[in-house]
């Protein structure tokens, strides 16, 4: 080290040297007046001497080691300047062409921005210790050495005893829970067999409500008694019989009927009145109006004027005389006893009229008697009805029919008819086990706004 | 009178029901999840009987619950887990937000299930009421089954339901259970016996799927989310009710025979196993090694009177179940490429048959287009060009007809381009005096064990000449006629020989050998019976004989109308036949 230090201060010494900070010749001037010392103590040549420019020599060999590699006065000159020439202008394109064509070969060539980040400084970088030290080394190289030596005679000791003994970690358990409900792979089990495991008390169970609440009866009736899979018509077969084929085919064109008739309804109502519509009688009417005085209207004017008079007038009634409420009252009392006797005589009669009494007694009956029956059957037909269920009606689905010329004539050709999912959806619809819905509309929140973009102003 | 007014609506009815929306911020769910809810619990919305009452005098149109159902629901623990699965979708939106990669693993990993297992418990107390609600749950699974693997559902589900009604089928197949096919334009219906059960589902066609937009996917993944997990309770006990295995084993045999070497081209090792399964060309493993069942025998008991007939009637009717599961035994079957590889399968398993397929169709084929023992290839294409002479070549209907008809029907008509009877609706049961349909009558003759060979005479017969016309519409006439009173029929033939005369045509005169008439034993005792009946409607009181009138009456009406289906229905076919012949001319 020493003997370079030396090479390079001889170096640095000679005139060529170059200075990389410009700095250092300026200190030199500086220096105003010589401070006496004595120089025969070893520590006044310490404290008095001025070793800066050593110093900063030194400072700035050492920079340009770390930064360009290497001292600069020994660089050759073609390693710093470059001769200016202006634009290497096609030559170079042309050998870049004739490279470009080897390329391909070329792909170990180093990128330029590795090579500019080249760490190219003679100063090695400092040695990272505790890369190569590991901690406890002496400890645990002990204890190997201990366990080997175990080993070979053939011990185990307690520590790896009871590792050895340790139950396995239960992963699986956990994992279950977590499984999801439409996993593939899921396993059955006998649901219906066992018995539920009532180990811990039940008063506990429904304290801390983990015991299942016991479902009432009534929510295991069905909600219609409608099958499950109702089959399609014969006429729905793929190669149907002629007649049920008619039969089905009746039956869907009754219900376009019905849908057309619906529709035609509706529009009648829409539609324009022909009684409403202007006619040449009425637009001339209409535009004479006023412009001729009528007679008629002199006419009925007066009679209005006579009927508000006569409103005006209240009629007094004459005060009753002595006589006239007693005839009032005897004449009430004989009509009152004539009432009541013969009432009675009714009732004596009906004794001889009891036959026909019990006829009519039993008609009623038996008019009660069926419309009860009526009733009843009623009930039983809308049991298979859908209920409305929400703000929508139930709408069976479009039947499911094949034209005579679409039907085919052997499997391969079938063409299905509807969707099996429909099919099931509205099931599930028909027999009240779900509302009927309609699919969310999408509603826009704010209002879409339009601005013409002002390129596209530009050119309109 | 005094006391304290009476306030509207707090008793009564308004107080037994609640509104939706009531409901669902009782549980504190939000919509969605209330109707999850609501679907796997099996509570269903209740149209109360006066409206406007338990509307608070509003006469909106809402839908309600009744308020015991939603108390109900309120103790239910999956309530909990929708909660908590509402707060895991909040966590997660969270730290994807903060693109918080491992709390996102770690979220997901602890991800809020919930099992239905108790819910099934619940609802179906015992495992007869879980197989009669399975109709729905079968015919969901199916159709599940054949979604395509887009977004329209998990993929799991779908894998889930093929996996299950895999195993249904193969369970059908091992009982020998099914009954009844019907080929219809919208699916294939099955109906198969199980426990006593009959039970029926519909199975989509394959790839014939268009989604409809007006479904509800969100409610219909719901019910098969409970179905599913219903389906898989009850296969377990169904397999285990047939000593089968469960989950379904392939037989030992079955297997070796199944091996082939380039099995990895049909499907990854993973899923080779249900692939296989779902050909179902192999039968199942036992967990007693396959003992031969001998058939039990219904037990005999002394029974009198009317009983002995309803016996007999079960006697027979058990019988002829018997037949049916034995229906194809012993044929063996090959599928053309291009009929429907699965239904086709299933049914022919159903009734004991072999079937086998090209290579290349699905894994699990037995033999080849080239074995000789082959009885029966069913194709369905104009015609094949190699044929070999030992087998039947027919169209793939004849198999469905024949398991509805629970005989094997002749094979002529179902011939390679042969015009087809028609495929008729097993599920129609016709009562006395309805129109029955010719097909159907012959279908019935055969069951009884008549042959045919009066109309197949008639057939050649026509094809041979025209001429004989009028005599084949007089033996027609006769066959008609033939349930009625033979004076009936007589009366008829003088009747359309007058016609003829009248319209001009040559009596066909003849001198007929004289027969010596046979008095008829039989005969002779129906005479009786009937004179004995005739005595017996005379003697009815008036009011009796009003009513049996009016029955008689109705009857009478209901024949009529058939015979006037059936005369159109002729009136069809001549002038089909003559269509017929004017093209071949």
């Amino acid at each position: 080290m020493a003997a370079a230090k030396r090479l390079k201060r001889v170096a640095a010494s000679q005139p060529g040297f170059l200075n990389l900070k410009t700095t250092l010749d300026s200190v030199d001037s500086s220096s105003s007046r010589r401070k006496r010392v004595n120089k025969n103590k070893k520590k006044n040549w310490n404290k008095h001497s001025d070793i800066n420019d050593v110093e900063d020599f030194l400072e700035d060999v050492r920079h340009q080691e770390r930064t360009t590699g290497g001292l600069l006065s020994e660089k050759s000159d073609d390693s710093l300047f470059f001769l200016d020439v202006g634009k290497p202008e096609k030559a170079e394109q042309k050998e870049e062409v004739v490279v470009g064509k080897k390329r391909r070969g070329k792909t170990s060539r180093p990128l330029r921005i590795d090579l500019i980040l080249q760490h190219d400084s003679l100063v090695p970088p400092a040695k990272d210790v505790l890369a190569y030290q590991q901690p406890n080394a002496k400890k645990l190289r002990r204890i190997a050495q201990k366990a080997e030596q175990l080993a070979a005679k053939g011990i185990v000791t307690r520590r790896q005893k009871r590792l050895a003994n340790r139950q396995p970690l239960d992963r699986k358990a956990k994992k279950s829970v977590t499984e999801a409900n439409n996993n593939p792979a899921r396993d059955y089990y006998d649901i219906w067999g066992q018995e539920s495991k009532d180990s811990s008390d039940p008063w506990y169970l429904q304290q801390t409500g983990k015991k299942l609440v016991k479902r009432p009866e009534k929510l295991n009736d069905k909600p219609s008694v409608l099958p499950a899979v109702e089959v399609i018509a014969p006429g729905g077969s793929y190669n149907p019989d002629f007649f049920s084929h008619q039969a089905l085919l009746q039956e869907a064109h009754a219900v376009e009927v019905q849908k057309q008739k619906e529709e035609d309804r509706i529009e009648r109502q829409l539609a324009v009145n022909q009684d409403d519509k202007a006619t040449e009688d009425t637009i001339l009417k209409e535009q004479v109006e006023g412009l001729v005085v009528e007679e008629n209207d002199e006419e009925t004017a007066p009679n209005e004027e006579e009927d508000d008079v006569a409103v005006g007038a209240i009629v007094l009634a004459e005060k009753k005389t002595e006589r006239q409420r007693k005839r009032e009252k005897a004449d009430k009392m004989k009509e009152q006893q004539r009432h009541s006797e013969r009432q009675q005589i009714n009732q004596q009669q009906q004794l001889f009229q009891l036959r026909s009494i019990k006829a009519s007694i039993k008609q009623q009956e038996e008019k009660t008697n069926q419309k009860q029956k009526l009733r009843k059957a009623n009930q039983e037909a809308q049991k298979s009805q859908p209920r409305r269920l929400g703000k929508l009606k139930f709408k069976p689905q479009d039947l499911e029919v094949q034209l005579s010329n679409e039907l085919a004539g052997s499997l391969r050709r079938l063409k299905p008819e509807g969707s099996v999912l429909k099919d099931r959806f509205k099931s599930l619809q028909k027999r009240n086990l779900i509302e009927p819905r309609e699919r969310a509309k999408f509603k826009r929140r704010h209002k879409l706004k339009y601005v013409e973009k002002r390129a596209f102003r530009e050119i309109t | 009178m005094g006391g304290l007014q009476k306030k509207k609506f707090e008793r009564g009815s308004a107080t037994n029901y609640i509104t939706r929306n009531k409901a669902r911020k009782k549980l504190q769910l939000s919509l969605p999840d209330f109707r999850r809810l609501c679907i796997l619990k099996g509570i269903y919305p209740h149209e109360p009987k006066h409206k406007k009452k338990v509307n608070k005098g509003s006469t909106a149109q809402r839908t309600f619950y009744m308020l015991k159902d939603i108390r109900f629901l309120m103790h239910e623990p999956i309530v909990g887990k929708f909660r908590d699965y509402k707060v895991f979708v909040r966590k997660l939106k969270k730290a994807y937000g903060k693109t918080e990669w491992s709390a996102v693993e770690r979220l997901r990993e602890n991800k809020p299930t919930y099992k239905l297992d108790h819910i099934i418990k619940e609802r179906y107390p015992a495992f007869i009421d879980a197989l009669r609600d399975i109709d729905d749950a079968l015919c969901m699974c199916f159709l599940f089954s054949t979604f395509a693997r887009t977004g329209k559902c998990h993929v799991q589900t779908i894998q889930l339901c093929r996996r299950l009604t895999v195993e249904w089928m193969n369970f059908v197949i091992a009982s020998r259970g099914l009954r009844k096919v019907f080929l219809s334009i919208k699916g294939i219906y099955y109906q198969a016996e199980v426990m006593g059960q009959l039970i029926t589902w519909l199975v989509p066609y394959q790839f014939a799927h268009d989604h409809p937009t007006d479904v509800d996917y969100r409610v219909m993944a719901t019910f098969t989310e409970l179905y599913t997990t219903l389906l898989g309770f009850v296969n377990f006990r169904l397999y285990h009710s047939l000593n089968l295995l469960y989950p379904p084993k392939l037989d030992g045999k079955a297997m070796s025979e199944l091996k082939e070497e380039d099995e990895d081209d049909y499907a990854m090792n993973s899923e080779c196993y249900l692939e296989k399964l779902s050909a179902l060309s192999a039968s199942l493993s036992r967990v007693v090694s396959a003992t031969e069942e001998e058939d039990a025998e219904l037990d005999q008991f002394p029974v009198e009177g009317e009983d002995t007939e309803k016996m007999e009637a079960r006697e027979r009717e058990q019988k002829q179940q018997e037949a049916q599961k034995k229906l194809f035994e012993g044929l063996k079957f090959y599928l053309n490429r291009e009929v429907p590889r699965e239904s086709l399968a299933f049914v022919i398993r159903c009734f004991g048959g072999e079937v086998s397929w090209d290579k290349s169709v699905c894994i699990g084929s037995k033999y080849e287009v080239t074995d000789e023992t082959i009885t029966h290839h069913i194709v369905d294409r104009p015609n094949v060009d190699k044929q070999y002479i030992n087998r039947y070549y027919i169209q793939p209907q004849w198999v469905y007809d024949c398991v509805n008809a629970k005989i094997r029907l002749p094979v002529e008509d179902y011939f390679l381009g042969v015009t087809l009877p028609p495929h008729l609706s097993p599920f129609v049961e016709e009562k006395e005096g309805d129109y029955v349909p010719p097909e159907k009558l012959k279908i019935m003759a055969l069951q009884r064990g008549e042959k045919p060979a009066n109309e197949q005479e008639e057939d050649e017969e026509e094809e041979e000449d025209d001429d004989e016309d009028d005599e084949e519409e007089e033996e027609e006439e006769e066959d008609d006629g033939g349930n009625d009173e033979e004076e009936e029929t007589e009366e008829q033939n003088l009747k359309t020989m007058q016609e003829q005369s009248s319209q001009g045509k040559s009596l066909q005169v003849k001198v007929t050998p004289g027969k010596v008439t046979v008095e008829n034993k039989a005969r002779l005792e129906q005479e009786e019976k009937a004179e004995e009946k005739r005595l017996a409607i005379m003697m009815m009181k008036r009011k009796e004989k009003y009513l049996f009138d009016k029955i008689m009456f109705g009857k009478k009406r209901k024949i009529r109308e058939a015979n006037k289906l059936a005369a159109k229905r002729k009136a069809h076919d001549d002038a089909e036949k003559s269509k017929k012949k004017k093209a071949r001319k």
